[in-house]
């Protein structure tokens, strides 16, 4: 007997409705459209995966800047300072005490700016 | 929060790091005490968490652009370490004195501006009315006198984030040409900027 396709075109079909369901209009009505906008949509998830590090760590430094600014310290002399103390906590750990411990991160300050003295 | 990261470890392992210097990478501090608590991510503000404050600022004396983005961090929150890119964790800014500020180019010489600068010729501010040939070109000497606190808050709308988040944390930020404002019932802290 010849094996037809009925059943398992009804499955792909339902499986990629389920996963692009919400989508507009004809990406979430279309087998053409959803197949295209599945595709599309894994791409970006793939990517996006990649990028997130980027953007977290854009995000900690952004944090950390502003915890240091407040205290009359820059950036990059806070992070100078605490290379040359051996302080290698990471910058999601310095976002986080700086949010959550605010007297800790003034004490991270401190270290920071007796291992390297701001240049006047 | 406080319960999440167990302030009392936390401590602990820092202070370890204070005094011996004794903490490496792999001690990421949060996945550290992750063995205990499981936490490893990292925070994201919720609207209306962060707390806004009132800030005075008087305009006196600034140069436009300058003070712009000292007024533009502000407002997005860029000042905190709560800062989130999707949630608005910035102050409010009363700006008081708009039309006693400056603007940056060579000086020249003026019968009765003592600041007047090449750039408050060069400068202008353009708008289209809609209709046709209806392009308005405003000098910005001329803007100074008419609309001081529009040159404020273009400047900074401008360094904002091109959104409603942007246009949201733009309501934030109240310009007024002179010494008075009407949110004294905010008693916005004066900040010098």
């Amino acid at each position: 007997m010849r094996a037809r396709k009925g059943h398992a075109r009804r499955r792909a079909r339902k499986r990629l409705f389920r996963e692009v369901k919400g989508n507009y209009a004809a990406r979430g009505k279309l087998v053409k459209m959803a197949t295209e906008t599945l595709f599309r949509a894994r791409a970006f998830a793939f990517r996006d995966r990649r990028y997130k590090k980027r953007e977290f760590r854009a995000l900690w430094i952004t944090r950390v800047t502003a915890a240091c600014r407040a205290r009359g310290i820059r950036y990059s002399q806070f992070i100078h300072g605490l290379a040359l103390a051996n302080v290698e906590l990471n910058r999601k750990s310095l976002s986080e005490l700086a949010i959550h411990s605010p007297h800790l991160f003034d004490e991270l300050v401190k270290i920071a700016q007796s291992a390297a003295p701001a240049r006047a | 929060m406080q319960g999440r990261l167990a302030r009392d470890g936390l401590a602990g392992v820092i202070l370890r790091a204070i005094a011996g210097y004794g903490l490496n990478r792999r001690d990421n501090i949060l996945a550290f005490e992750s063995r205990n608590f499981h936490v490893t991510k990292s925070y994201l503000a919720k609207t209306g968490e962060v707390n806004p404050a009132w800030i005075l600022v008087d305009a006196s004396g600034h140069v436009v652009g300058r003070l712009a983005v000292k007024l533009a961090t502000i407002l997005m929150g860029k000042h905190k370490p709560q800062y989130t890119p999707h949630v608005d964790t910035g102050d409010f800014i009363v700006v008081i004195n708009a039309d006693k500020i400056r603007f940056g180019g060579r000086r020249m010489a003026h019968p009765t501006h003592p600041n007047f600068t090449a750039k408050m010729v060069s400068k202008t501010y353009d708008h289209y009315t809609g209709y046709p040939g209806g392009r308005k070109v405003i000098p910005a000497a001329e803007m100074l006198e008419r609309k001081p606190e529009e040159i404020i808050r273009l400047a900074v709308r401008r360094m904002l984030p091109k959104n409603k988040l942007g246009r949201h944390m733009l309501k934030k930020l109240k310009v007024y040409r002179g010494g008075e404002h009407p949110h004294q019932s905010q008693v916005p802290q004066p900040k010098a900027v």
